[in-house]
């Protein structure tokens, strides 16, 4: 489970230099918390649209012009593809320069890069999604993919988690997930409110309670840095190899491509390697680099 | 051992070096020629002036690398515009102009053959590589290489010629030309000033190599260092201790001919941005920064990212090590730190 086939990376090049954006534009803008937003994107170039490709997993450099570039998974499914999405909560500079811009205001678009998630492998599995905070959008647009495709999988959980019940994010998807009969979803929270009637708990503890069977599974798990150190041990006590542990990390990021230096983890680059990556991968580096 | 450019029996050059001003002269019809120059006031490429070869008096090595010329410290990559029907992308003007480096060390023309693999991998760095194919390298064999340099413990020495398109070797009154691809052949076809290199030419120049090559008396082990680094990767104390004099400046890194590590930023004047790209330092807090994390925000682990990516990292993707020697981290740092120390000291393996 390394870097998937690159070799149709060039295809989306604007004028034939990497480094050049594509231009697109905000169509849509939902509120998802108080500093977390979703913007759904199109292409300005009509061709571009009909022909732009990616994998699940796959992100994206956007750019607000004047301010600078962010890297962002792209958090729709490439099943349903009339449209991009990111969900971006508002951080730093970029992130906070986008939560500024208004519906058909203009963006840069470098990508996909990355590897994305390898269906192939996860096919004929349990997928056991775990996530923490805004950690749900980069697994959103294989959860779609894999709901979109749900007969070539086995069973599916999901366990997500924030710290209270107002940062929940993408409640209208977590509300589909919730009635879909062929999938099991906890949500938790770190502290609860009255009005909260979920689990109250941090990711991994409430992991530990819900213990997924690691038989023919894959655990594929996104969030903040803490709550993925601590996932990992909880998995591996559930029996699962590091080879059955995903994961797509995140870290600063400038060109995307494996040149600019800062992302890497030992001698991988999340840019260039992953973002998607396997536990086994990682697991060298992983307590004192991330 | 020194090396020869070739087996093949080739026949090799020689010219007087009272004539270097009228062959750069030629060069300069067809190149825009850089020397080393100290009209800065510091040492390094710079436009040739027509007259001025008195870098053959001073020059040992330039302070600023010749990945400079080639990576500059702040590049324009497009500028931007926005009007009625939003924004428009513009490439800076190529001048496409080809450029010949004149006294490039074997240690930084081997830095370039390193970058190369950076700036080809996967995907093409178009700013990068359109400069590097439009250049030409005049290498120059070191005959007074410094106390700091150690290239011939990374396989190389100071008059190696692998990655030069032609090679001078200082023999005396005249230097040594080898002739070391078409490029360089190419280079010498009209130079009438040029005479046929004889045996006690040939004689001179091993000599000269020879003599060089044992002038380099700094040594590093390299054996096995990628393991060694890996199984001492979470040592803390190791990277601690040869951690604790750094004052994270970041010279080690911009002077160092592989380091090439950049920041990518926009610019606003009036109506029209600038998206440009910057040199960048792994020794620099910022540098990892993320609104809630920060990976490397202490310094050992920043001098530890330094050293891996050099011995362990790079020799994973490409098979070679970041480093040629040069010697500029060690003669420019400001508080003496000591990379051939630094790794001398690395525990084989680590205690229990």
């Amino acid at each position: 489970m390394t870097a998937t086939d690159i070799s149709h990376r060039s295809r989306f090049l604007a004028q034939g230099n990497v480094y050049l954006p594509h231009l697109a534009v905000i169509k849509k803008i939902v509120d998802e918390t108080g500093d977390t937003k979703t913007f759904h994107l199109n292409f300005k170039d009509d061709k571009l649209q009909g022909e732009f490709t990616f994998n699940s997993g796959q992100f994206a450099l956007f750019s607000v012009f004047g301010i600078g570039e962010a890297p962002f998974v792209i958090s729709s499914s490439p099943t349903r593809s009339d449209h991009l999405e990111i969900t971006v909560r508002r951080v730093g500079r970029v992130t906070n320069a986008l939560h500024r811009l208004g519906v058909n205001a203009e963006v840069g678009f470098r990508g996909p890069y990355g590897n994305g998630f390898p269906l192939d492998l996860l096919s004929g599995k349990n997928l056991v999604f775990i996530a923490g905070g805004i950690g749900l959008s980069p697994l959103r647009s294989l959860i779609w993919n894999v709901i979109d495709n749900r007969d070539k999988y086995e069973n599916i959980d999901i366990i997500y988690g924030v710290r209270t019940p107002a940062d929940l994010c993408l409640k209208y998807d977590l509300e589909s997930w919730n009635k879909d009969k062929t999938l099991d979803m906890v949500t938790t929270v770190d502290e609860g409110d009255e009005s909260w009637i979920g689990r109250v708990g941090v990711v991994p503890a409430i992991l530990e309670q819900v213990a997924p069977s690691a038989k023919n599974a894959v655990a594929i798990v996104c969030g903040p840095p803490i709550m993925i150190r601590f996932t990992f041990p909880v998995l591996e006590k559930l029996g699962f190899a590091p080879e059955q542990m995903l994961t797509t990390l995140e870290k600063r990021m400038k060109c995307g491509i494996g040149k600019c230096g800062r992302c890497n983890i030992g001698n991988l680059y999340v840019c260039r390697d992953g973002p998607v990556f396997t536990y086994a991968q990682i697991k060298q580096f992983i307590s004192s680099e991330y | 051992m020194p090396r020869t450019s070739s087996g093949k029996k080739v026949t090799n050059k020689t010219v007087n070096k009272k004539d270097i001003a009228q062959l750069l002269n030629q060069w300069r019809q067809e190149f825009a020629v850089l020397v080393p120059s100290l009209a800065t006031g510091v040492a390094r490429l710079a436009s040739w002036d027509g007259t001025d070869t008195s870098f053959m008096d001073w020059y040992r090595n330039t302070v600023i690398p010749p990945k400079a010329n080639l990576l500059p410290p702040v590049e324009e990559m497009f500028s931007f515009h926005k009007d009625g029907e939003g924004y428009h992308i513009e490439l800076p003007p190529s001048d496409g102009h080809q450029q010949l480096i004149f006294g490039i060390r074997p240690c930084d023309a081997k830095a370039l053959a390193i970058l190369d693999m950076t700036f080809k991998d996967i995907y093409e760095d178009p700013y990068y590589l359109s400069k590097r194919s439009n250049t030409i390298l005049v290498g120059l064999g070191c005959t007074n290489p410094y106390d700091s340099c150690f290239c011939t413990s990374l396989g190389s020495s100071p008059t190696d010629s692998t990655d030069v398109d032609l090679m001078l070797t200082d023999i005396g009154a005249r230097f040594l030309v080898e002739e070391i691809t078409d490029k360089g052949k190419e280079l010498m076809a009209n130079i009438s000033l040029a005479e046929e290199a004889t045996e006690a030419d040939e004689a001179r120049a091993q000599a000269a190599r020879e003599a060089a090559y044992n002038k380099v008396t700094r040594q590093l082990d390299t054996t096995d260092i990628g393991q060694k680094l890996l199984v001492n990767f979470d040592n803390q104390d190791y990277w601690e201790k040869i951690a604790a004099k750094c004052i994270s400046c970041g010279i080690c890194t911009f002077f160092c001919p592989t380091c090439y590590c950049f920041d990518i930023n926009d610019e606003l004047v009036k109506n029209r941005g600038e998206r440009f790209r910057s040199w960048d330092s792994c020794a620099f807090p910022l540098y990892t920064k993320m609104p809630m994390e920060n990976p490397r925000l202490e310094k050992w682990r920043r001098v530890r990212q330094k050293v891996c990516h050099k011995y362990e990292f790079y020799p994973i993707d490409f098979k070679v090590v970041a480093c040629t020697g040069c010697g500029r981290c060690i003669r420019l740092c400001p508080v003496n730190w000591d990379i051939t120390q630094a790794l001398a000291n690395l525990p084989a393996k680590v205690r229990a």
